[in-house]
C-alpha cells in the first residue's frame, strides 16, 4: 500500500481510499480550503501547495431524486434515490442515498451518515438516513 | 467585453424536429436541409459560395451515429470546401456556443459571412442508451457512478427550489401546459397538440377520461421519470437541425432590408458537478452570461419582449426566467402559474413550445433559439407571433449548467 502523503490528489487515489474504507479529501495549503473530492489545483485559490484530509462524512441532503428511469447499468436497482450531501465538515460530494425508493421517504435537510459499498473491485460512497 | 463590428442575422432555417418523420435521414441530410431553408430566408438570396467559415454544433454523433468530425462533414457536404469549419461540443449549449463563435469570428473582421448551426439525430438509439449517452454531460466519475441520470440532475434542483422557496409541481406543470399549448401553434414543433388533446387520446386507448390537464398530469398516464419530475415535466428525444447565416452588419445591407441584430452575447461556465456549487437553486453561469449580455446591448431584463430558454425540464424555465431577471428569485414557477410567461402574458417564454414541446434534438437547440428569434422579430412566427417584439433573448444551458450561452437579438 502507498503511503498517504505520496499518493497523486487524482480521482484514482480517491477512489483506492474508499476501497480501504476512508473518505479522503484534500485541505489547502494557501488558502486552508477543503476539497473534496480530491484534485490537483485548490478551485478556492488556484494553490497546489495540498495535504490531505480524512473526512467523517455526516451531513445532510442539499437535493435528491429517486430515479425511475435509470441508466442501462443500475436497471436492476431501479427505482433507487442519489443526491447532494452537505458534509458538515463543509464540502459536499454526490452519492446514492440507501434505503430510499420514494421520494416521501427523505427531505431536503434530511440527516445522513456515510456508507461504503462494495460492487466489484470498486467501493462506492454511498449515504443512509439516519 | 465589446464586439469590433456589429454582426447581424441574415437568414435561419431549421428542419421540424421531431423523433419518427427523420427516421431515414442522418446528420448530414438534417444539417443540409436547416442549411437550404436558411438560405432560402435570405430576401434578397444567397448563394452557399458566400460563405466564409461554418461552426456546427454537435453533442454526441460520436454515440449517437457512430460518425464524429461533424464541422468537416457538413461543410463538404454543403459543397464548402475547403471553407474553415468547426464542430462544438459543449452538450446542450452546443450551438448556443456556436453563435457566439459565429458572431465573434465575424466580429473580429476575420470572416465576412458565416454559417453557424447545430444538428443532432438522436433516435436510432433506444431511452436507455439515450439516457447513457445524455449522461456523458455529467460528471462521469463523481456524478454518474453515483447512479444519476440527466433528469436526476435537474429533479435534484427541483427539490432544492421547493425546499427553499415552496414552489410546487403542480406551478412545474403549469409550464409544460403552455409549452404544449404554444407547441400546437408551431409547425415546426415535434408535439403540436395541447396536454389535454394527448390525455383525451392515451385516455381513450385505456378507458380512461380526465376532467382537466391536471387530473391527467397526476396520473399513472404521466410517470414519475425521477422524482419529482414525470414524463410531461420532461423534455423529448428528437432528431432536427437548425442553420443562421451571420454576416457583418455593413455586408448584411447588401442580402435584407430587414437583418435581426445581435444586440449581445454572454457565455459563463460553472461547475461539472452540483455538489461544488454554492447553490442549487439557481444557475450562476446563466446569471454571469445574462448580465454579460445585457451590457454589451445596453439592455435590461425588462426591455426583453420575448425568450426562448432552455426548459430541458420545467425547473429549468423557473431557473432561467428568475436567473434571467424576468422574476424575482423564488418567483418563476408562481409567475408561470399566473399565466405571465404564456403567448399573451406580460413576459412570453417559449413561444415556439421550448424544448418540452418543440423538442430537443440536443445540439440544435441553441441555433433553433436563435431562428425563432428571426422570426418573431420580424414578425414572421405565424400562428405563435409575439405581437409587436423587437428585443429577443435566447439561453441556452449546457448540462445541469456547467455551460451558458446567451444572446439578446434586436430588430
Amino acid at each position: 500500500m502507498t503511503h498517504v502523503s505520496e499518493r497523486a490528489f487524482t480521482s484514482k487515489s480517491f477512489s483506492e481510499f474508499l476501497g480501504e474504507g476512508k473518505i479522503m479529501g484534500a485541505r489547502c495549503g494557501g488558502c486552508g480550503k477543503l476539497i473534496l473530492p480530491p484534485r490537483p489545483i485548490c478551485p478556492g485559490c488556484g494553490g497546489k501547495d495540498l495535504e490531505w484530509k480524512e473526512f467523517k462524512g455526516r451531513g445532510a441532503i442539499r437535493a435528491f431524486t429517486v430515479i425511475n428511469v435509470p441508466l442501462t447499468r443500475m436497471k436492476g436497482a431501479c427505482p433507487y434515490a442519489c443526491g447532494v450531501v452537505a458534509l458538515d465538515e463543509g464540502p459536499s460530494i454526490t452519492g446514492q442515498i440507501l434505503g430510499v425508493q420514494d421520494g416521501g421517504q427523505v427531505t431536503v435537510g434530511a440527516r445522513v451518515e456515510p456508507e461504503l459499498v462494495r460492487e466489484g473491485d470498486k467501493t462506492k460512497l454511498c449515504f443512509r438516513p439516519l | 467585453m465589446r464586439l469590433s463590428r456589429n454582426v447581424a442575422v441574415i437568414g435561419a432555417g431549421m428542419t421540424r424536429f421531431h423523433h419518427k418523420i427523420h427516421a431515414d435521414k442522418t446528420n448530414r441530410e438534417l444539417f443540409v436541409e436547416a442549411a437550404l431553408e436558411a438560405a432560402e430566408s435570405v430576401d434578397n438570396g444567397f448563394q452557399m459560395g458566400d460563405t466564409d467559415a461554418l461552426f456546427v454544433g454537435n453533442f454526441s454523433s460520436d454515440s449517437f451515429e457512430n460518425q464524429a468530425h461533424t464541422g468537416a462533414l457538413m461543410v463538404d457536404w454543403l459543397g464548402l470546401c475547403p471553407r474553415p469549419a468547426t464542430r462544438i461540443e459543449d452538450a446542450c449549449a452546443s450551438s448556443g456556443v456556436a453563435v457566439n463563435m459565429g458572431v465573434l469570428a465575424v466580429a473580429s473582421g476575420a470572416y465576412d459571412t458565416v454559417i453557424v448551426g447545430g444538428v443532432e439525430k438522436m433516435t436510432n438509439l433506444g431511452t436507455e442508451e439515450v439516457t447513457d449517452t445524455l449522461a456523458m454531460a455529467a460528471d462521469a466519475i463523481y456524478e454518474v457512478s453515483a447512479g444519476y441520470t440527466f433528469p436526476g440532475l435537474y429533479a435534484s434542483l427541483a427539490t432544492a427550489h421547493f425546499a427553499k422557496y415552496g414552489s410546487t409541481w403542480e406551478q412545474l406543470a403549469a409550464i409544460a401546459i403552455k409549452n404544449h399549448h404554444n407547441g400546437a401553434l408551431n409547425p415546426k414543433a415535434q408535439y403540436q397538440s395541447e396536454v389535454m388533446e394527448t390525455a383525451r387520446i392515451l385516455g381513450e386507448k385505456r378507458g380512461m377520461t380526465f376532467k382537466d390537464e391536471m387530473e391527467f398530469l397526476r396520473s399513472p398516464l404521466n410517470p414519475v421519470v425521477a422524482y419529482p419530475l414525470r414524463l410531461f415535466d420532461c423534455c423529448p428525444v428528437s432528431d432536427g437541425a437548425a442553420v443562421l447565416i451571420l454576416a457583418a452588419s455593413e455586408i448584411a445591407k447588401k442580402y435584407t432590408d430587414t437583418p435581426v441584430n445581435i444586440g449581445g452575447i454572454g457565455q459563463a461556465s460553472d461547475t461539472m458537478s452540483l455538489h461544488d456549487r454554492v447553490e442549487l437553486t439557481s444557475l450562476s453561469a446563466t446569471r454571469l452570461a445574462a448580465s454579460q449580455a445585457y451590457k454589451m446591448s445596453g439592455m435590461r431584463p425588462k426591455d426583453v419582449d420575448v425568450a426562448d430558454v432552455h426548459d430541458c425540464f420545467t425547473i429549468a424555465e423557473v431557473l432561467a426566467t428568475e436567473d434571467l431577471g424576468f422574476f424575482p428569485k423564488g418567483k418563476g414557477a408562481k409567475a408561470a402559474e399566473e399565466g405571465r410567461t404564456a403567448l399573451d402574458g406580460d413576459k412570453p417564454v417559449n413561444p415556439d413550445g421550448g424544448l418540452k414541446a418543440k423538442g430537443h434534438p440536443v445540439g440544435a437547440t441553441g441555433a433553433a433559439m436563435a431562428y425563432e428569434m428571426f422570426k418573431q422579430l420580424r414578425g414572421e412566427a405565424g400562428r405563435h407571433q409575439v405581437a409587436g417584439a423587437e428585443v429577443g433573448l435566447t439561453q441556452n444551458v449546457g448540462a445541469s449548467g456547467a455551460t451558458v450561452a446567451i444572446q439578446i437579438y434586436r430588430r
